[in-house]
């Protein structure tokens, strides 16, 4: 069954608690605390993004968008990759890298439109949907550890089943708030 | 040979939450921490208890007890025994005892973190009132407001156990959702706000809430009680008051309408620059649309009228009725064990008045007697301190306590300062002997912060890294060697006494994790029993909701709720308010830092490295400052530099800086303890809060200008 990730901006409360539990999960490079710090931050598989606050209509608004891989299915990074380091799972279309033959060329990053390619020691490194602990039955770790119930891994045909029966239950609140929040640009 | 790998079952630390953790070890060394799925918080955690192993493992941690050489600050330490560290405290500590009586040692903690109880009690075994932790503008108000209006603590019930959900929550002054659980946790108060029908917003700038939010009340900083006056203005003047829970079950509602008559929403709107319909709005939504709840949070504590702040709220609360119905406010019972701060309460509360107890009644009352830690340091830079030896158990007074300048001529004054800690903190360096703590992570103990209707099991993943002993261990060998008699032969059995009441050993709650009252066991509207008293009723002096306060009245305070203006704002000081024209609130919090703790750890460090300082793109355009470039802040304190970042969603006569910063990685021993500390820029001079002595952080004058030299 094909997998993929959806993240609910209007879940998420900016917390960057996904990002830690997937440095943890993924041994990703931690950051040397030597001055001057500078920003960057070493790969992160999944990155969260603040827009605004914005004035909109005399309402202010903001939220947080995390983002990591989409694991398209017809994936330019794939098709891209002048080595075939990158290839699909042929069980759930995860993207994944072979990182012997990566050359670290970056040309995944060019062609990708959500900037997700992220490199370590000169390798790329993509989120893989925690393929190891979805094989243990676990949830990603950025979804088990998220407070605010906004990372959602699954199946495309479940992640399809939780967003069509929100918009339904939706439909029938004119008046929630979570209509006013839409209303608001959000 | 396969590695030996184990996963042990915790309770996270990180902040005064206790969210269920599993904790995998390889071969003795930790190399993995998760929620764990199967506890009340679900699995989910925070960024903080993410990046706790490489708090444990990190190079920076004090490995060993030193007794300073040379001169106090000069960063020269020797290595000393634990016998040796504690023979040189104890002995301090008794002659002191022994020449000047008990008064004239303190024992300060820094923010609660689950050994307040330890703390508590040995300032108490040794015999002195000299006891705190941030109390005064951290917490203490909250339990005081609460406690002689309903005689307890009143939680938010996020829970749905009686069967409903709060159909209004007020967000006030409190970002739950990012900082740590000071009531109740993020994620239970996430979930909620599913079931909700309106959130309101109360804060001066848009937090994270505000896109979930219908409503936001842009407060001006510091006049939250004129905006808690002014609702219950409109509640009570238009009849939307709970009639009966009014009548039967609270006292002084007639004292408190004339009260409130002073507040129109005219009036408030000018106080507190909030619209006058939307003071109104929230006013009837939060007495229309119930079950409500208030979060409130430390930002309300930190001015010079916290007590009638925090008071008015309460009083919102109780107007209409939601106290004690479900998916409104409710006093928690604990699990069977009882409030595990009776631990310390069991030991008789000193005879001898605390220091600032005479002006400061409520801050000095028990069961929280506490000094005042602002009139420690004046009367210690004054030579005038029956305080002579101070032992400090994770605390950074340096970064922690308004106007450091002056907090560090009083620390040099003391006669004798210990420190124990994980990491040498600006303070830790200027101390005579040095004790390293263990992390959570390498104790066993029994947590118990919030909320109250549970306890978890901290159990010790790995032995601490070098000499680091936990803190519980700390106290009880400390207090072993001053008064045995209220001590332990060792850590198990003060764990197995701790527990007594619910009639298990730390053993047997070790392997349990954690132990609650959820659910059905969870009883809602305790005054219509006979849980409190017979025949019904509030645990409180008339077993009545005091909105007029006899508490207050017989401490010689006013017993109603009222506003005043800030201490420092262009209404009450116009002169200086031509010098520094903009508002300064120095209460921002990151979700990945707590206080001064975690600036040593790459992931978090990594989030954010350089403290930042929130200004209006209007205010930053006129006077030059681009995002990104370091801004001085100055107040008539002194000035410090954060990273300007421009932020529409605010006042762009306010300006928000960041707390508590500090650079482990600056050579000591200041470690960059003056460059953008905010506490550097803040008061510690009166009017405080005149029961707990509170002092105005949230709401102080400032200006600002780019800084030009690098």
């Amino acid at each position: 069954m094909e997998r993929t990730i959806f993240i609910d901006k209007d879940k998420c409360i900016g917390c960057y608690a996904c990002i830690v539990a997937c440095k943890l999960e993924h041994n990703l490079a931690p950051y040397p605390i030597k001055p001057p710090l500078g920003d960057p931050k070493g790969p992160e598989l999944i990155r969260v993004y603040q827009v605004g606050p914005k004035i909109r209509d005399g309402e202010v608004y903001q939220y947080f968008q995390p983002i990591s891989c989409m694991h398209c299915t017809d994936a330019p990074c794939v098709k891209a990759c002048p080595r075939s380091a990158i290839y699909k799972d042929t069980e759930t279309g995860i993207t994944l890298v072979d990182q012997d033959k990566c050359i670290g060329c970056k040309f995944c990053l060019w062609v990708c439109p959500y900037g997700a390619p992220q490199f370590q020691d000169g390798k790329l490194k993509l989120c893989n949907l925690c393929l190891h602990r979805l094989r243990e039955g676990n949830q990603t770790a950025c979804e088990a550890a998220c407070q605010a119930r906004a990372i959602h891994s699954d199946t495309t045909d479940e992640i399809s089943a939780l967003k069509g029966k929100k918009a339904a239950e939706r439909a029938g609140q004119e008046n929630s708030r979570f209509n006013h929040t839409n209303s608001k640009g959000q | 040979m396969s590695p030996e790998r184990k996963i042990v079952k915790s309770t996270c630390k990180s902040c005064h939450g206790g969210c269920g953790v599993l904790v995998t070890v390889e071969n003795g060394r930790m190399t993995h921490i998760e929620g764990n799925p199967e506890t009340p918080t679900r699995g989910t955690m925070c960024a903080k208890g993410l990046a706790s192993i490489q708090e444990v493992y990190n190079p920076n941690r004090i490995m060993h007890p030193m007794k300073r050489k040379g001169e106090r600050g000069g960063g020269e330490w020797e290595r000393i025994s634990w016998e040796e560290g504690l023979k040189i405290i104890t002995g301090k500590m008794k002659e002191n005892i022994d020449h000047y009586g008990a008064s004239s040692v303190a024992i300060c903690q820094g923010t609660g973190r689950g050994y307040n109880r330890y703390t508590l009690r040995f300032a108490r075994s040794i015999g002195t009132p000299n006891v705190a932790l941030a109390a005064h503008f951290c917490y203490g108000p909250r339990l005081a407001a609460f406690g002689m209006t309903v005689g307890g603590r009143l939680y938010c019930d996020y829970h749905g156990w009686g069967g409903e959900y709060p159909k209004t929550q007020i967000s006030w002054g409190k970002q739950l959702e990012i900082t740590n659980a000071d009531g109740e946790m993020a994620v239970w108060f996430l979930d909620s706000l599913d079931k909700a029908e309106h959130l309101i917003l109360v804060d001066p700038r848009a937090t994270r809430l505000v896109g979930k939010a219908d409503l936001w009340l842009r407060v001006r900083p510091g006049t939250d009680a004129a905006l808690a006056l002014g609702m219950l203005n409109v509640i009570i003047n238009e009849g939307l008051y709970d009639r009966e829970f009014v009548e039967n079950w609270t006292y002084g509602f007639d004292k408190l309408r004339e009260a409130v008559q002073e507040y129109p929403p005219e009036r408030v709107a000018e106080i507190t620059w909030i619209p006058k319909d939307k003071i109104i709005a929230a006013a009837r939504i939060f007495a229309k649309e119930k079950p409500g709840c208030i979060q409130i949070g430390e930002s309300l504590e930190a001015g010079n009228n916290s007590i009638q702040t925090l008071r008015a709220i309460v009083c919102l609360m109780a107007v209409t009725g939601n106290i004690e119905r479900p998916g409104s406010m409710i006093n928690w019972i604990t699990p069977s064990t009882g409030p595990m701060e009776d631990f310390a309460m069991d030991v008789p509360a000193p005879e001898e008045p605390a220091v600032g107890a005479d002006e400061f009644r409520l801050l000095a009352s028990p069961p929280f007697a506490m000094c005042h830690m602002p009139s420690v340091f004046r009367q210690l830079r004054e030579g005038t301190s029956p305080i002579r030896v101070m032992h400090l158990e994770g605390n950074n007074p340096l970064v922690a306590y308004e106007n450091t300048k002056q907090v560090k001529e009083g620390l040099l004054n003391l006669d004798f300062l210990s420190v124990a800690d994980l990491y040498m903190s600006p303070t830790a360096e200027y101390a005579d002997v040095i004790l390293p703590v263990a992390h959570w992570l390498e104790t066993d103990d029994i947590w118990d912060m919030h909320p109250r209707f549970m306890i978890g099991a901290i159990n010790k993943a790995v032995d601490p890294v070098g000499e680091a002993w936990p803190d519980n261990k700390i106290f009880n060998e400390l207090g072993k060697r001053i008064a045995p008699n209220y001590w332990f032969n060792n850590v198990e059995e003060m764990l197995d006494y701790e527990l007594r009441r619910a009639d298990i050993t730390w053993k047997e709650f070790s392997q349990m994790g954690f132990l609650a009252k959820m659910g059905r066991d969870q009883p809602y509207y305790k005054y219509k029993t006979d849980y409190w008293r017979k025949g019904g009723g509030f645990p409180t002096t008339t077993g009545k909701v005091e909105l007029y306060s006899t508490v207050m009245e017989k401490l010689g305070y006013n017993p109603l709720p009222y506003y005043i203006e800030p201490n420092e704002s262009p209404y009450s000081t116009p002169e200086l308010a031509k010098e520094y024209p903009l508002i300064l609130s120095t209460g921002g919090r990151l979700p990945y830092y707590f206080h001064s703790q975690y600036r040593q750890v790459p992931w978090l460090r990594e989030r954010q490295p350089y403290p930042i300082v929130q200004i209006h793109p209007e205010t930053a355009e006129k006077l030059g400052i681009e995002e990104g470039a370091w801004v001085w802040i100055e107040t008539p304190r002194g000035r410090i530099k954060q990273v300007a970042k421009l932020f529409a969603g605010m006042d762009s006569g306010v300006v928000v800086a960041q707390a508590s910063w500090w650079y482990p990685e600056d050579p000591g021993p200041d470690h960059g303890l003056w460059k953008s500390n905010t506490n550097v820029l803040t008061r510690n001079d009166p009017p405080y809060d005149p029961a707990m002595g509170s002092t105005t952080l949230r709401a102080l004058l400032c200006r600002l200008y780019k800084v030009e030299d690098e």
